[in-house]
């Protein structure tokens, strides 16, 4: 390839027109385009990857999307939350004697004949919103693009176009502690500073816990060319690059809907263009929670590393929990379980953990430090008070809406690898409403499957969820039940300090090192096994949960010094566990 | 562009319905053609696959028909106007027909021909509709399926309605009046906005050049029924991951009003596009939105009664059928993840077959339901098994025995927010009426539906006499039921009776009270360990070493199981009553029995060994369904047995060496043929390889002679 005759940057379209051209002109037949790439998306591809290109591109959110030019490259970073089915539209057609394509925009750029030959083809829309409860510390650092345009021409816009986010029917549901600063004081002064987000980390003081609620949250359509419907999922975090399209001017006209369909679900109405901004997806590639750290240091996954990382973050979990470290060593497990198999009815690898002997005094310490601890280790982290109020009103389950055609987001509907921390301490006795105990059933289902059913009225479709999930309460969780029951005794209150680096280590320790293959050798199998049957021989309540649980500990323990196979050492350490775990319970 | 003679297709299509004969030789579109004549029906339904059975079948013509239907609707209606023979009943004329004759009367003076709004429209002289219907063969596409290339064909979809607008008149036909020279101007109506017309277009007001004012005649212009709806993909058609898709449905004149929202359809239609107008259009730019254009709608059957079977699933019961091991293939098919628990799984298989209904001469009715409640400690599966029950059956309802809804598990009289009217809301078991009814945490029911549930599982009816409403619902369902024992777990040092928490009223309604005790066992520990390490090791099941039976084929198989009802010939009938006076004898000797034993009992064995035969596709109850009715009864308790025997301090084959030698003696032989021995022990829940065992042993001991060939046994008389 000799040198990029357009700048894909700049002028994405003026590059897609002209392989298009090319490829016409080579004699091939746009009728055999329909589905198919002709060398455009390599083009970016070669663009992005080969030559780097992808760190020029800005991303998409709602602070860049004040001075991003329609039709330029931008990147998006965000959750499938719904998705909108195909679009048809005019693909390729005849302008006099020559084909022109209209892929990856929204408007023709001559007009259409109406008696020229067209070509429809199709496209997928989906509807996409950040993270759901993305914490600050993921953001890239703001690197200052080629700016093309002063900000203050689009203040204006920019107030339109937060009214129009405050009233998106999705919200992160996340209920803080009491403890934490009401958001309504936050969204007083409009937008938080950088710096007051950026200091959450390595600071102890309660005031740094900021909710998400307020965090301006920009959804995006993005629109899917020719690739397997089976590539991307709902509730999967992707990347998407592409060509971005954003009409502030656009009016909605209330052009009277009498002889239009009498269903006001048309995407336009929805969804207009003026509020939600168009990405004709160009590339994308699925992220993972590694993707998410801030400056991805490639470090080697080496046992003596990751043995100190493991000890340095195991006493720092420790001082979190006041010093209780067998909380801690379940805690770590805790954070690195992920869901990595399903095998019948079973969720092989979750393991949620329940911490109860929270009273009145500790819960108001231990909580937010919990919660603090935990949201600058995790990327997406979430935080709910049952209450029964809370159980009797709120939606959790995603439910579809006939009405506008669009799937409704409930608190339940999170990315893969979220963590949830529930906390029962505040739920007092009460009565709950059908709509209570469909909660309670829901959150029930997503402890033991992790399976979230969303409601589509007619019928129920249960969705895969790998949730981590962290139960705190006074006595053992009924409503929750959790994997590992931990009775917490704490100590002392320390405080505890981190460094930015130490940080930044532990969340590449925790995104890496969950994602190692593992393995279990016929030896130790046959350790296992015995050790399995001995201890339901002498307690007949064991049953086949506590055995996958235990295997799932010995996995989690055995990645969390990155090793990957299970040695005989790391199985006695299960087994030491969970007797300590058992004499707690006592 | 291919040269399309539409001509010629015309003149094809006129063939074709003027010659088609179907299986009987009747012309059957003629027929159809007279009935629309004598104005007996509007619809004319042309199915593609007469098109295909045609004698002069030909393939392209077919092919043009399913890529252009919309094009070939008009061209059969245009054959048909041809075709259309006169009416031979008489029939009185409506306003429609009265316009007709005038328009006909002053036609010819009035017409000058040349121009075309003038001319009228075939449309506005139809009195029929035509649809074009796919081929009903193969599987129906879902939604996701349609890809933009299907554009302007014939589809089959299925789906569930999800939305309906109300029927709304669409104009198919405008009809004007000039003001000026008086003559009627015909428009038609292709989409659903049409620009009307304001000047005259007729010759002699263009002469005249008087710009002739139209004024639209509703009375005299034809308008169709419409309706719009949405469909959206069912359930078990929506890929892990993904949410449904929807689609918008046109349904026009005699479609409207066959669906409302919660309907499972089939419909065939042209899957068309729509071009944005007006604002829209500027607004959407390039996008087209879609619709489809209905021609035909199916509900779909969910009854096993009416369940149609397709050809390639006859074919593959039928292969089924001739397989010996049907019955032990179609119980591991179901919740093949469940490990173990065989017997379980056939007495579940029993419940989905269930046995005939009978209605006795002076109205009684004896229901063919089987129930079965599993009883057991927690973590043995029951409510697994229960919701693959569920799904397996056509329909079934799965309630906890502490519903939270007000309805209940039978009935509720609820007064409405809207009307305050008192409705009638039925609860789970009405629901599940001819369907299978799982309710779980049974013992934890409400004990105002554990009274009404009495008359549900025997009568199969729910009576409400409450608020002024007196009636009775029905219920025939199959009640699967899980509960827990009284203590959480088995308590072995107690009665059954006491573990039970149920009363014995409620228990005897049961056919089979299954008990699945978790007892401590080497052997089946070390399996589940392995199981689990395996799980955990390989992320996948171990292999189950077989592969189970699709559950569309055990419905499948099962719905046409349902079709029979085998009766008991005379020559059992002496076999089952002994067996039932066995059992009762054998209740009154011990001092603590493990079971109710009534004349429920034997009408257990009766439906019990009539849904065996059902299974074996055969009229009559064999001697081995009976046998393995018993035997199913007795391994229900059997855990409860074979701590009984550890306690008395019997083995097995000391036990089965009794149980021989008490049969013997009984019937004073001293012959007990090998057969007659392994029903005897299997009833008991013993197998095979015990009973060989224990002839051998004794067979050693000089107790027993054994026949080489037919090991039939003959006792040496001591």
């Amino acid at each position: 390839m000799v040198g990029v005759a357009h700048d894909c940057l700049a002028n994405p379209l003026g590059a897609v027109r002209s392989t298009f051209e090319k490829a016409v002109s080579s004699g091939s037949d746009p009728v055999n385009f329909a589905g198919r790439d002709w060398g455009a998306v390599d083009l970016f591809r070669r663009f992005l990857f080969d030559d780097g290109g992808l760190s020029q591109v800005p991303i998409l959110n709602s602070s860049t999307i004040r001075w991003i030019q329609p039709n330029t490259l931008v990147r998006f970073r965000g959750m499938v939350q719904d998705m909108l089915g195909n679009e048809l539209y005019v693909g390729a057609y005849k302008d006099g004697s020559v084909w022109r394509t209209n892929k990856f925009v929204d408007v023709a750029q001559y007009p259409i004949d109406s008696c020229s030959e067209t070509r429809i083809w199709e496209r997928r829309m989906l509807y996409c919103v950040p993270v759901p409860g993305l914490n600050s510390w993921t953001e890239p650092p703001a690197v200052v693009y080629r700016s093309m345009d002063s900000t203050t021409q689009h203040g204006e816009k920019r107030q339109r176009l937060d009214e129009s986010t405050d009233n998106m029917d999705f919200d992160v549901s996340d209920e803080g502690f009491q403890g934490s600063p009401s958001p309504k004081k936050l969204k007083e002064d409009g937008h938080p500073s950088q710096s007051q987000e950026l200091n959450v980390e390595g600071t102890s003081s309660s005031m740094s816990m900021l909710p998400d609620v307020n965090r301006d949250s920009l959804p995006c359509l993005v629109k899917i060319y020719d690739c397997p419907e089976s590539d991307m999922k709902l509730n999967e975090v992707f990347e998407f690059v592409g060509v971005f399209t954003f009409d502030p001017e656009f009016k909605v006209e209330n052009d009277d809907d009498e002889f239009a369909n009498g269903f006001s679900e048309d995407v336009l109405v929805q969804l207009p263009p003026n509020k939600v901004p168009r990405l004709h997806c160009l590339t994308h590639r699925k992220l993972a929670v590694q993707d998410f750290l801030p400056s991805s240091p490639t470090m080697e996954v080496k046992p003596n590393l990751v043995k100190d990382i493991r000890n340095a973050l195991l006493r720092h979990l420790t001082a979190v929990l006041g010093n209780d470290g067998v909380a801690a060593e379940f805690l770590l497990l805790h954070l690195l379980s992920t869901v990595y198999s399903r095998v019948g009815t079973v969720a092989v690898g979750k393991l949620s953990l329940n911490l109860n002997c929270f009273n009145k005094e500790s819960v108001p310490v231990f909580g937010p430090r919990l919660l603090l601890a935990i949201k600058n280790l995790l990327p997406f982290t979430h935080c709910i008070s049952l209450t029964v109020d809370y159980l009797n009103t709120a939606s959790l389950a995603p439910k579809k809406d006939y009405e506008t055609n669009r799937l409704i987001t409930g608190a339940l509907q999170l990315a893969e690898g979220s963590h949830l921390i529930f906390d029962e301490t505040q739920l007092e006795a009460g009565t709950l409403n059908s709509v209570g105990v469909e909660n309670a059933r829901l959150l029930k289902t997503l402890m033991e499957m992790q399976k979230v059913e969303y409601d589509f009225q007619y019928y129920k479709l249960d969705m895969d969820a790998d949730v981590q999930l962290l139960v705190l309460s006074e006595g053992k969780s009924n409503v929750l039940p959790a994997d590992i029951v931990l009775p917490f005794q704490p100590s002392s209150v320390d405080s505890f300090e981190a460094t930015a680096e130490a940080l930044e280590a532990w969340r590449w320790y925790l995104a890496t090192v969950r994602s190692l293959p593992h393995s279990i050798e016929p030896e130790i199998q046959k350790v296992i096994e015995n050790d399995l049957v001995e201890a339901k021989q002498a307690d007949r309540s064991i049953g086949s949960q506590d055995f996958s649980r235990l295997l799932t500990m010995g996995r989690l323990l055995s990645m969390s010094f990155g090793e990957t196979s299970l040695s005989l050492e790391h199985w006695q350490m299960v087994k030491e566990l969970e007797r300590l775990r058992r004499e707690r319970i006592k | 562009m291919k040269d399309l003679n539409f001509d010629a297709d015309k003149a094809l299509a006129k063939e074709f319905l003027s010659n088609f004969a179907d299986a009987v030789g009747e012309p059957k579109y003629m027929n159809i053609l007279q009935e629309v004549a004598n104005r007996k029906i509007r619809a004319i339904q042309i199915d593609l696959e007469d098109l295909f059975n045609y004698q002069d079948f030909d393939e392209e013509f077919l092919r043009r028909v399913t890529e252009n239907t919309r094009r070939y609707v008009g061209i059969f209606a245009d054959a048909i106007d041809e075709l259309m023979p006169q009416p031979t009943e008489a029939f009185t004329d409506d306003d429609h027909d009265i316009l007709m004759t005038q328009r006909s009367d002053d036609g010819p003076e009035n017409m000058d021909g040349s121009d075309p709004h003038q001319k009228m429209p075939p449309e506005i002289k139809r009195y029929f509709e035509v649809y074009i219907r796919a081929s009903s063969k193969g599987q129906p596409f879902t939604i996701r399926e349609v890809k933009a290339s299907y554009i302007g064909q014939l589809v089959r979809i299925s789906g569930i309605v999800t939305r309906c607008s109300d029927v709304k008149p669409l104009m198919q036909v405008a009809v004007y009046t000039c003001e000026e020279c008086g003559f009627e101007i015909y428009q038609e109506v292709t989409a659903r906005i049409f620009m009307p017309l304001f000047e005259c277009p007729s010759r002699r007001c263009n002469i005249n050049k008087t710009k002739g004012n139209l004024i639209l005649q509703l009375r005299a212009s034809k308008f169709l029924k419409f309706q719009e709806a949405k469909i959206q993909e069912l359930a078990e058609h929506v890929p892990k991951g993904h949410i449904p898709r929807t689609m918008t449905v046109h349904f026009r004149g005699e479609l409207t009003r066959k669906v409302a929202p919660g309907d499972v359809v089939e419909l065939s239609g042209i899957f068309l596009p729509i071009p944005y107008t007006g604002f829209r259009a500027m607004r959407a730019g390039l996008v087209a939105d879609t619709y489809l254009e209905a021609m035909s709608v199916t509900h779909y059957k969910k009854k096993y009664e009416e369940y149609e079977l397709r050809a390639d699933e006859e074919e593959q019961i039928r292969s089924l059928a001739d397989d010996g091991d049907i019955y032990n293939k179609l119980a591991r098919s179901l919740a093949p993840e469940i490990y173990g628990h065989e017997d379980i799984k056939k007495a579940l298989l029993l419940l989905l077959v269930g046995a005939p209904h009978r209605k006795l001469k002076d109205g009684m009715k004896i229901r063919g339901d089987l129930h079965i409640c599993l009883m057991g400690d927690p973590g043995v599966a029951k409510s697994q098994l229960l919701k693959h029950i569920i799904n397996v059956a056509p329909r079934g309802v799965y309630t906890t025995g502490k519903g939270s809804s007000g309805v209940g598990l039978t009935a509720a009289v609820q007064k409405d927010p809207v009307t305050n009217e008192m409705v009638l809301e039925g609860g789970a078991l009405v629901l599940a009426d001819m369907g299978i009814c799982a309710i779980d945490e049974f013992d934890k029911m409400d004990e105002l539906d554990r009274t009404a549930i009495h008359e549900v599982m025997e009568q199969q009816t729910v009576s409400i006499a409450k608020a002024g409403i007196t009636t009775s619902l029905n219920a025939r369902t199959a009640v699967l039921a899980a509960a827990n024992p009284a203590w959480g777990r088995y308590d072995l040092r107690r009665t059954p009776a006491e573990n039970i928490n149920l009363p014995p009223a409620l228990l005897s309604r049961f056919d089979l009270l299954w008990l699945i005790l978790d007892r401590a066992d080497m052997d089946s520990d070390l399996e589940m360990a392995r199981h689990i390490v395996y799980v955990h090791q390989n992320k996948e099941s171990p292999a189950l070493g077989f592969t189970p039976l699709e559950p569309s084929v055990l419905r499948a198989y099962i719905s046409a199981a349902r079709r029979l009802s085998p009766s008991v010939p005379p020559e059992l009938e002496e076999y089952i009553a002994s067996a039932y006076s066995a059992i009762r004898q054998e209740e009154a000797k011990s001092n603590a029995p493990h079971s109710y034993t009534t004349v429920r009992t034997l009408l257990s064995i009766l439906r019990i060994s009539a849904a065996l035969a059902r299974l074996r596709f055969s009229e009559t109850v064999a001697q081995s369904d009976v046998d393995e009715s018993l035997r199913l009864m007795q391994m229900s308790k059997f855990s409860l047995y074979s701590d009984d025997r550890q306690r008395s301090g019997l083995d097995a084959i000391s036990d089965i060496y009794s149980i021989l030698r008490d049969e013997a003696a009984r019937t004073n032989k001293l012959d007990v043929s090998y057969a007659h021995a392994l029903n005897w022990i299997s009833r008991k829940g013993y197998s095979e390889a015990q009973l060989k065992e224990c002839l051998e042993e004794y067979a050693a001991l000089n107790v027993w002679q054994i026949n080489p060939q037919t090991f039939d046994i003959r006792f040496i008389d001591a």
